[in-house]
């Protein structure tokens, strides 16, 4: 007879006498995955819908004088070391003053009397939409205004600021709830599995005396933790993903979450929390089998 | 190992001494060999339950060697020794049953930590029960037994996996006659297959026409070996 069925009817026969408990820290583990997770998923929408938002963010820098292509490769140069960057555009008078026209459309003629000289030439650079350039636009725009030439750096600061104190806020809460996440689970898992030593005392001294080995008895102890991260982990994720498309069906229409385009977590990552609640509740199971359980 | 591997048990010197200054046993020695069957016999508190723990390393000595088929006890590693526990059956004189669970779980519980298939488990429950004479207690809960009831589940669960040696603390304690030659009857049995018994009793019936070596201890010391 092999070792597995032993196991697994052995973690039954626990589950069976221990259920009450047993529930209640499925449903903290479900819980605790259901907050972490909520939190990740409006952090990352909010990130990628702040990633399109920035679609038109650009840094311009005004300079006092035309830059002559030899030039214009040193600055290139200077730019990139600081920042990756996706493009950097350098704009002449004659560009600017074309551009201003096409903006005023119908009301290009105010132009007529005038030429180009009047419009300072600039560096258009559109940064990477990332959170790590957004966060640091300041510094960047500091950085620019060094540029030999540069007069004034304009970018949408105010914008960008509210933003990059967002995302950074929502990070924190991530990663708080991150940090309750591991807490509660390791904790409420290790408190289950020391009831069933508890309430399996006698059974175990007797097992020991028969000779029960280190993994017969740690098995299903082992198999109790796993099963509860992989329930939890799994109803939790259900859950938001119920959540998500109650959302996503009610306020799909126009409206303030219109600007989001809201996604759901790709398969890769509703894999990696599901693994992580496995190996969290797992890791309890152990913690409490180390401290109460002498094999 | 063992320089005697036709030993099944061998004590040397052995002495144990309970807080505060109770002596047990006081420096004895001791050899059984391979299917040898022996009866323990003497007062209570002469030390019988205390040798038979020491040997099924339910307990340690305070001083001296205590070899188990070849293994020294001192020196044994965890998962060894609980290898070795399953080569051993013990009876113990307080059952150590679990009252929750039925006789046949009690008894299948032996058979189960060494994996054996489930229809072999079903079968030797079965037989171990009739030859005791309790077939029909074999779902009933083992605390809603009578003690005597209770000391035949203690010695089917202990003779189950067919052990190489067997340990029985006064297993005809609380049976009347014609039950206790039933015990004996299965003990004779195991012992004819090759299964080394150690037989703690002061029943004298049960030993007083055998052949076998009969060791009485008094006070923690053999008066007779």
């Amino acid at each position: 007879m092999s070792y597995l069925p032993y196991i697994l009817k052995q973690t039954g026969r626990n589950l069976k006498k221990t259920w009450g408990t047993q529930v209640m820290t499925l449903l903290t583990v479900s819980l605790s995955i259901l907050i972490f997770s909520f939190f990740y998923l409006v952090y990352s929408n909010i990130i990628s819908a702040g990633a399109r938002l920035g679609d038109e963010l650009r840094l311009i820098v005004y300079l006092d004088s035309e830059v002559v292509p030899e030039m214009q490769e040193q600055l290139k140069k200077r730019i990139r070391n600081f920042s990756d960057v996706e493009k950097i555009v350098f704009v002449d008078r004659q560009m600017a003053f074309n551009q201003l026209a096409d903006r005023l459309d119908k009301d290009r003629d105010v132009l007529q009397d005038l030429n180009a000289s009047f419009l300072p030439p600039s560096i258009e650079i559109y940064p990477k939409k990332d959170l790590k350039t957004l966060t640091n636009i300041k510094r960047f725009s500091d950085y620019l205004t060094t540029l030999p030439g540069a007069q004034k750096v304009q970018y949408g600061q105010e914008w960008v600021e509210r933003f990059g104190h967002f995302t950074q806020l929502l990070r924190f809460i991530v990663i708080l709830s991150g940090g309750l996440l591991i807490i509660s689970t390791v904790f409420m898992v290790s408190y289950t599995i020391r009831l069933t030593l508890f309430a399996r005392r006698e059974e175990l001294e007797l097992l020991r005396l028969l000779g029960a080995t280190g993994s017969y008895i740690k098995g299903p102890l082992l198999i109790e933790g796993f099963l509860q991260g992989l329930l939890g982990s799994g109803i939790g994720i259900i859950s938001l993903y119920a959540v998500f498309n109650w959302i996503h069906s009610h306020f799909s229409g126009p409206g303030f979450l219109h600007i989001f385009e809201l996604t759901f977590f790709p398969p890769l990552i509703t894999f990696i929390i599901l693994t992580v609640g496995v190996l969290l509740c797992t890791l309890g199971s152990m913690v409490s089998i180390r401290k109460f359980l002498q094999v | 190992m063992s320089s005697n591997l036709k030993s099944m048990v061998e004590l040397v010197k052995v002495t144990k001494v309970y807080p505060p200054d109770i002596m047990a046993l006081d420096d004895i020695s001791l050899a059984i060999k391979k299917g040898e069957m022996l009866f323990l016999t003497g007062m209570s508190g002469a030390g019988k339950t205390t040798l038979l723990k020491l040997i099924c390393s339910l307990e340690t000595p305070d001083k001296g060697l205590i070899e188990i088929a070849g293994h020294d006890l001192n020196r044994i590693k965890p998962a060894n020794l609980q290898k070795l526990r399953q080569k051993i059956g013990v009876a113990y004189q307080d059952f150590k049953l679990l009252p929750n669970q039925s006789v046949y779980q009690n008894i299948a519980m032996a058979m189960e930590v060494t994996y054996k298939a489930p229809k072999f488990i079903r079968q030797r429950v079965d037989y171990l029960l009739e030859k005791l004479a309790i077939a029909d207690k074999k779902e009933t809960l083992a605390g809603k037994l009578s003690r005597g009831e209770q000391q035949r589940v203690a010695i089917a669960r202990a003779a189950s996996n067919s052990p190489s040696l067997l340990l029985a603390d006064e297993p005809t304690g609380n049976l009347d006659p014609t039950i206790s030659r039933k015990v004996m009857g299965l003990l004779e049995e195991l012992n004819k297959a090759g299964t080394t018994l150690l037989i703690a009793t002061h029943d004298d019936a049960i030993y007083r026409d055998t052949d076998h070596r009969v060791l009485n201890l008094h006070l923690g010391q053999f008066t007779n070996n």
